[in-house]
């Protein structure tokens, strides 16, 4: 991923949610760059940006020491799925973690979001012994 | 993909922060500023980065397959001198563009782009040390006679106006051309390091990934304001216009494009395994790069013209805009929108240099009315510089006959501040012997 992709996701999350917010994408694909260039990823098709997928490896967060690949951020575009992008986001993504040094991946997604959930489950991606926990302020 | 931290010889590490001093006042605020902007990177380390794990073998030309060169001599000796310049050329390029950084680095508007481009500094400062410590971690002898504290000495001494490459001698007029120079000059330094990856030179070819990770970050630091900057032009108070985006562009795009060298070569340094593409192979690239980033930007300026439009719809409406080179909706490609111009505009070296040609690449036969032609596109406070009147000069002497193109091609502009030792009125070197340390002054591993 680069910095010219940015406006390729802005689409992308125009698309999945009608929302145009070209600012926050431009401050979390800088962060990601910032991190780690070579860990986060893009699919294309003809040329254009059809698909994303964002994280790095950290540790130490909530109590879990080891190297963790974070996945937080990806999409595909809805005219695009069903070429296997996610999968191969997901194959990529992981390889690098794995050259990173981690030995876990580890991820969140929204019960009521049974696509992700579906998709992840695909991807051998099982229910962690941690709960994510949260209180309305 | 891990790397390995080295620390120059004391009288180098102690010559770098020296030229830091003088050269970079600032650095000491990006410690200070890093938990704001920065909050969970590791801290900056002034250091030399080894990429452990690279190839063992040659990967392109002639001695492919052969194993790489661990020291200079192993190198073929026609290698060894090529890559010795390159070195040199790279160190002044890392040096240079935080001299012109500096110059205008408080004049940023956004507290957040002037924090980028701090970072940015101190990272071509950790740039220029790793040239030193390829020139100074290995016996270049069998291709030069400098010693290596005089090849030192020699690069901490340039200023703007003396560097290797030109787009290092330009004075920078305002903020905006630390953002435009980050978009378009630190590209070109991208496609340098990415093709010096194969270098046959182990410790080069491994000094370039973590170099390359972060020059990611200096393209971000460079195109994301230029994004945000062309949102705002869409509005009728803008303080920074697209036509003023595009003067810089004007002002940088042909200086990135002789940094590739002329476009006729580079062969040489494929078939030695230097690179692994030639000049023009690269520059085409480049060239359709800096084309997509300003569609994006271009596009960025539409959709906030233009609120109620549909994504498609504006996309469309930019696409029509572009393909008719004209005026639609009140949109106008020549007065509202990024573009590059002929590669042959503004030229000084290369295929083009001194032919006389216009934004839209049309020739002119005129020498007065070609120079009225770059200068009605040039930034203004840059009309003013030396360096554009050095071109204008060398410019009228290839065209009337009096200045062969040889040796135009060759003429740089001298600044009046040039070159010259350290302006410590107590030392006139900046690299000054020091007290040699019980291990020989070798360098030290950080974390071995």
């Amino acid at each position: 991923m680069t910095e010219l992709d940015i406006e390729g996701i802005t689409r992308i999350d125009e698309r999945i949610t009608t929302r145009y917010r070209p600012e926050v994408w431009e401050q979390r694909v800088s962060y990601y760059i910032r991190r780690d260039a070579e860990s986060s990823q893009v699919a294309e098709v003809n040329g254009s940006v059809a698909g994303f997928m964002m994280g790095e490896v950290r540790g130490g967060e909530f109590g879990l020491e080891e190297p963790t690949g974070w996945i937080e951020f990806f999409g595909v575009d809805p005219d695009v799925r069903g070429r296997d992008l996610g999968r191969k986001l997901i194959d990529a993504i992981l390889a690098h973690f794995r050259d990173q040094g981690a030995h876990i991946a580890r991820t969140m997604v929204a019960s009521a979001d049974t696509d992700i959930a579906g998709f992840l489950k695909a991807m051998q991606f099982t229910p962690a012994a941690v709960a994510a926990l949260e209180k309305r302020l | 993909m891990s790397d390995q931290q080295h620390q120059l010889p004391r009288q180098y590490h102690d010559a770098v922060l020296h030229w830091q001093r003088h050269n970079f006042p600032d650095f000491p605020r990006l410690a200070e500023q890093w938990d704001t902007y920065f909050p969970k990177d590791d801290a900056f380390c002034l250091c030399a980065r080894i990429q452990q794990n690279m190839p063992d073998r040659i990967e392109v030309g002639e001695r492919a397959g052969q194993p790489k060169a661990v020291v200079p001599k192993e190198l073929d000796p026609k290698a060894a001198e090529e890559l010795l310049a390159i070195i040199r050329a790279q160190a002044s390029t890392e040096f240079g563009s935080i001299q012109q950084h500096q110059a205008t680095l408080a004049r940023a508007s956004d507290p957040q782009d002037q924090a980028w481009v701090l970072r940015v500094m101190a990272e071509e400062l950790r740039h220029g040390y790793q040239m030193i410590h390829l020139l100074t971690s290995a016996d270049w002898s069998p291709v030069t006679d400098t010693k290596p504290q005089d090849m030192v000495e020699e690069i901490l001494s340039m200023k703007t106006g003396s560097h290797v490459l030109a787009a290092f001698n330009l004075e920078y007029d305002s903020f905006v051309d630390n953002v435009v120079f980050a978009a378009f000059i630190d590209r070109v330094g991208k496609y340098q390091l990415t093709m010096q990856k194969v270098n046959a030179y182990k410790p080069m070819a491994a000094s370039m990934p973590p170099m390359l990770r972060e020059e990611a970050f200096h393209l971000a630091a460079g195109v994301i304001p230029m994004r945000r900057w062309a949102e705002a032009a869409a509005q009728p108070d803008a303080l920074i216009t697209m036509p003023a985006m595009q003067r810089a562009v004007y002002k940088w795009y042909g200086r990135g494009l002789e940094m590739f060298g002329d476009e006729r070569g580079g062969k040489t340094n494929v078939r030695l395994g230097l690179k692994d593409k030639t000049n023009r192979v690269a520059q085409d690239e480049y060239i359709a790069e800096v084309d997509r980033m300003l569609d994006d930007i271009n596009q960025r300026y539409v959709r906030a013209r233009f609120p109620q439009l549909s994504r498609d719809d504006a996309d469309a409406l930019y696409a029509r805009v572009k393909g008719d080179r004209g005026t639609i909706d009140g949109v106008s490609w020549d007065e509202d929108l990024l573009k590059l111009p002929h590669p042959g505009f503004f030229r000084r070296r290369g295929e083009y240099a001194f032919q006389m040609i216009g934004v839209d690449g049309s020739k002119f036969d005129d020498v007065e009315r070609y120079i009225e032609h770059v200068r009605d596109h040039l930034p203004e406070a840059y009309l003013a510089s030396i360096d554009v009147k050095h071109w204008a000069e060398l410019q009228r002497g290839v065209a009337n006959g009096t200045v062969p193109l040889e040796t135009a091609l060759k003429s740089m502009p001298r600044l009046a501040r040039v070159g010259g030792a350290c302006p410590c009125a107590n030392s006139v070197r900046w690299v000054v012997d020091v007290e040699v340390p019980a291990n020989g002054g070798q360098e030290t591993r950080l974390n071995p």
